[in-house]
């Protein structure tokens, strides 16, 4: 019943938000839509194709052609309903997420069940006990539904909504061993943004977990029919545009070459305004380097018997150094961190990282405004903020990482913190 | 010697007679009350047949050359400095947008039209000593309504998809790009009318638009045999105020008396427009040779007709009698006028007012052409408010794609009568790359003017030349059906947000300080292992000052 409440709760405030006059504001926020997901662009690709021009032709529409068609079709048929669908969507996602956490603590059950042999004895009060764990789908959900970075992207009727139901639908069907349901969501999600690709790694190792068996059988199978997924999602593009690749410029070619220099919350838009014309290849190699393949290998080698945790890091790492990010992928995957409550006590930087989000979510529209509207500031400042908003998401994920191998240490020799009853310190060695 | 030259001169123009070249000169002046003066020069000079263009005495070889070359049919380049208000002044006999615009028809044996289009705009810059040589891909578009050639053309062939059109708002016209104009004259700045054109003076004006028009005429009326036209033009608009007085005379607008007509022209005449004598009524002086009444699609025209044939000095005067009258101004059939809209820098909107002050509806086309760094979008568009608009009867768009191709749209509309259609279009401003900003940033980027060509019921206010006419005698009663017509409107600017120039360095700097803070932990976790090492007690801070101080002093 409360989880109903909670359902109704976040669904009026979305659709509430979208009808009243700041939807526009909102919309249009730089913060909330990118080149890549603006509503107003969707509209745009959506009203050339209607009239017959081929929208990737110019540069105003970065979506994939199955999402062209799609809301074709909706703005065609049902543009009334367009409202309840976008908060139709972002409920779905919460359900889903609520649906996933809800194996993924299982998982943890098992896990922790398996391990407890090698656990120390003063450590035992440490383990996760049911009422603990049964605790975070709860919490997960009221962070996605509750989350103001979530409600805006909702209400800002960005495709960042689409592509987080995808995500999510694609972290559940892995977390249920539906290796299908996985592999084509997590297909359509990279077919949309690219950057959701890395998840492929995670979910072959949960998919590899939960179905047991041949683990090297499984990654295989799983990446065959990624692949298969996608580029049936990439021929189908291209049949709905009449054969034509053309597309692929736009879509993978937009978000890898960085054109678009409007502002974000990301690091692109500034780095590479500023940037010298010689080195511009190098750069935008070196960051997108940075943001898909980097942390892959390490990570996995580092954490394959910890997919969740994988998975939450990839994103969220992706989101902190893709192209276009947007607040909704930050909201998506702060919705995932509550599964990791038992590590708060581990982390330090808790309190400079919730100011940090804070101060920089009420600083950057502030300094945006002082630098287009009123011209008193520069660019900057704003570039300042979201600097600083990428360092305190940094900050995040790397103390959660800290926090688990801290605890995962604890958990094996005990919290004492004494060599031979002299003081003694953790470090990395 | 001098006796000896004339005659020989003269058997020069006979020869040149015969072979079927010849040139022209014409000034047609036309007061626009209250307070301003049009003066139109045109230098017209045929080339007969294609091949004697190389032999020819009157046609620049320079520009003949250029031609050839680069096998263009139909060319038309015009510098201009200020805006030509329409609504006050009237229509101008051609109209011009305000910096460079340059337009061209290329031979339908020509493939490859972007490279051909290319040389042609970097060889006229060098001709013209205009920055034409920025005329890139970016800034060119191909009109497919708009514009039409006005030359003889082979029928049926399809002559859109070898037209190029491109405008430089940002030029400023000057006395570098008057020099090399004038040189492509017979008889350069030395005689005749073009002496009369010194830069100091005309530069001084409010409006002033140099133009070279090439075009092929027929020879006859079966058009068997084409000749090649070269029109020269300058339109110059005097202020009153700034000559200081409403009487105006040669030597007052120019510096100078006419010295005469250039001996190679075959005609050179001045042209007074006195229509407006009735109300503000002037007199001139000397007496103009004859007068001409012309009636013209339902409005009457009064000229004064100078023939110059002697090369003696001449002063023509008009002399006003009534200087203090109010003015009641009756707008053409047509007006027009376009602004952007929104504030701040991030979102805003083109406006295009198009007024039809007739009483029945007039159709234009209206081109709109955005450069990249102002992407308009086609979903935004609004006609009285409207979306979907029964006053388009035809459209079309060809987005623009960033450092390639600008924003092109254009309507076939259906003005209706005696009221104003408002366009409206949404656009979103671009952050460009720190070296895409041009010298001075923050001056503002200059919208070009959208063109608006329409066939007018009327030709009230008209002053062009019909279709077929190379000289200003073929305006005298040419009634027609409709008066085509392109227009330009007004330019616009805007200011597109800047990035810091300074700072390149430190944003590379601090970005990538940022990604490392992310590389250092995650490596760190990934490589090491955590252990518990065994640490020296740790001294606090107190002791750690005091340590200092205990060194300093041992």
């Amino acid at each position: 019943m409360a989880l109903m409440r909670k359902y109704f709760v976040a669904g009026i405030v979305r659709y509430w938000l979208i009808h009243t006059d700041y939807w526009q504001t909102i919309a249009n926020r730089v913060e909330i839509a990118t080149p890549l997901n603006s509503w107003k662009r969707l509209i745009e690709g959506v009203y050339l194709y209607d009239h017959g021009i081929d929208p990737y032709e110019g540069d105003s529409f970065h979506e994939s052609p199955i999402m062209l068609l799609f809301f074709h079709f909706i703005l065609k048929k049902v543009p009334y309903l367009l409202p309840l669908i976008f908060t139709f969507m972002d409920i779905l996602t919460a359900h889903i997420l609520y649906k996933t956490s809800k194996a993924f603590v299982r998982l943890f059950e098992e896990t922790q069940e398996k391990n407890k042999q090698h656990v120390a004895e003063e450590s035992k009060t440490m383990l996760l006990n049911k009422s603990q764990l049964n605790e975070a789908p709860d919490y997960v959900l009221s962070v996605y539904l509750f989350n103001p970075y979530s409600v805006l992207n909702c209400v800002g009727m960005t495709s960042t909504v689409t592509q987080n139901l995808l995500i999510s639908m694609s972290l559940w069907g892995a977390a249920s061993g539906q290796k299908l349901l996985a592999c084509i969501f997590i297909a359509l999600a990279t077919h949309q943004a690219l950057y959701p690709i890395l998840l492929v790694v995670p979910i072959s190792i949960l998919l590899a977990d939960v179905n047991k068996g041949c683990n090297k059988c499984s990654y295989i199978r799983t990446l065959l029919a990624f692949v298969l997924c996608w580029g049936f999602l990439i021929y189908i593009s291209a049949y709905i545009m009449d054969g034509s690749y053309r597309y692929v410029y736009n879509t993978y070619g937009f978000i890898l070459t960085v054109p678009d220099l409007k502002p974000n919350i990301g690091l692109f838009w500034y780095f590479f305004t500023e940037m010298f014309e010689h080195f511009r290849l190098l750069f935008v190699c070196a960051f997108q380097i940075n943001a898909l393949a980097l942390y892959v290998v390490p990570l996995t080698l580092r954490f394959h018997k910890e997919p969740v945790l994988l998975a939450t890091v990839l994103i969220a790492l992706s989101t902190i150094f893709r192209s276009y990010p947007c607040v909704g992928d930050v909201g998506f995957y702060l919705a995932l961190l509550p599964l990791w409550k038992h590590l708060f006590t581990f982390m330090q930087q808790k309190f400079i990282v919730g100011c940090a989000f804070i101060i920089t979510s009420v600083l950057g529209p502030t300094v945006w405004h002082l630098w287009i509207y009123s011209g008193s500031a520069n660019a900057n400042f704003f570039f300042g903020v979201t600097l600083s908003f990428a360092t305190a998401q940094i900050f995040l994920i790397t103390d959660l990482l800290f926090a688990y191998i801290k605890r995962e240490f604890t958990l094996k020799h005990g919290s004492s913190r004494r060599i031979d009853d002299k003081p003694a310190k953790l470090v990395l060695q | 010697m001098l006796k000896l030259g004339i005659p020989s001169f003269f058997l020069f123009i006979l020869i040149l007679q015969i072979k079927g070249d010849d040139f022209k000169e014409e000034i047609f002046i036309k007061p626009l009350p209250p307070s301003h003066l049009y003066v139109n020069f045109h230098f017209i000079t045929l080339v007969n047949g294609e091949e004697s263009f190389e032999h020819s005495h009157l046609a620049p070889r320079s520009l003949g050359e250029i031609m050839s070359r680069y096998q263009v049919e139909e060319l038309h380049l015009t510098l201009t400095e200020g805006q030509w208000k329409h609504k006050q002044w009237g229509y101008p006999v051609l109209d011009a947008a305000p910096g460079a615009e340059l337009y061209a028809w290329f031979s339908p044996e020509v493939i490859d039209v972007d490279a051909h289009w290319k040389k042609l705009s970097s060889t006229l810059s060098g001709l013209f000593c205009a920055s034409l040589n920025f005329i890139e891909n970016f800034n060119t578009i191909t009109p497919k309504m708009s514009l039409w050639p006005t030359g003889a053309q082979k029928l049926k062939q399809n002559y859109t998809s070898q037209l190029r059109y491109a405008s430089l708002p940002r030029e400023i016209v000057c006395t570098e790009n008057l020099t090399p104009w004038k040189k492509l004259l017979p008889c350069e700045s030395s005689h005749g009318f073009s002496s009369l054109l010194n830069s100091r003076m005309i530069h001084n004006t409010n409006y002033h638009s140099i133009g070279v028009h090439v075009r092929r005429t027929c020879v006859d009326n079966n058009c068997l045999d084409t000749n090649l036209e070269i029109k020269q033009t300058v339109a110059l608009v005097y202020d009153f105020k700034i000559i200081n007085s409403m009487d105006w005379s040669f030597r007052k607008l120019f510096g100078q008396g006419l010295p005469g007509a250039c001996p190679l022209s075959s005609s050179s005449k001045i042209y007074i427009d006195t229509t407006s004598n009735s109300t503000y009524r002037f007199k001139l002086s000397p007496e103009p040779n004859n007068i001409v009444l012309s009636q013209r699609g339902g409005s009457e025209t009064e000229l004064a007709v100078y023939n110059i044939t002697n090369s003696v000095m001449m002063n023509i005067v008009a002399k006003y009698e009534t200087k203090d009258k109010i003015f009641v101004n009756i707008p053409p059939p047509l007006t027009f006028t376009q602004y952007v809209l929104g504030y701040g820098k991030e979102f805003g909107g083109i406006v295009t007012e198009l007024t039809n002050n007739y009483w029945a509806p007039i159709d234009v086309v209206l081109l709109e052409n955005a450069p990249w760094w102002l992407p308009i979008q086609l979903s935004s568009l609004r006609i009285n408010g409207e979306a979907e608009s029964k006053l388009i009867m035809s459209q079309y768009y060809s987005p623009g794609k960033s450092r390639q191709k600008p924003y092109h749209l254009e309507l076939l509309l259906r003005l209706p009568p005696k009221s104003t259609t408002t366009l409206t279009i949404d656009f979103e401003f671009v952050f460009l790359k720190w070296q895409e900003y041009p010298p001075d940033a923050n001056h503002g980027f200059y919208i070009g003017s959208a063109l608006i060509s329409a066939n007018l019921p009327t030709a009230k206010n008209y002053t062009s030349l019909p279709i077929h006419g190379n000289t200003f005698d073929s305006v005298i009663n040419a009634s027609k059906p409709w008066y085509p017509m392109i227009f330009r409107t007004n330019g616009a600017m805007v200011s597109l947000p800047t990035p810091d120039f300074s700072m390149p360095y430190n944003v590379i700097c601090l970005a990538c300080t940022v990604v490392a803070l992310a590389f250092g932990p995650l490596n760190n976790i990934c490589t090491k292992e955590l252990v518990l090492k065994a640490a020296g007690t740790p001294l606090s801070l107190r002791q750690k000052i005091f340590n200092i101080f205990k060194k300093k002093k041992d």
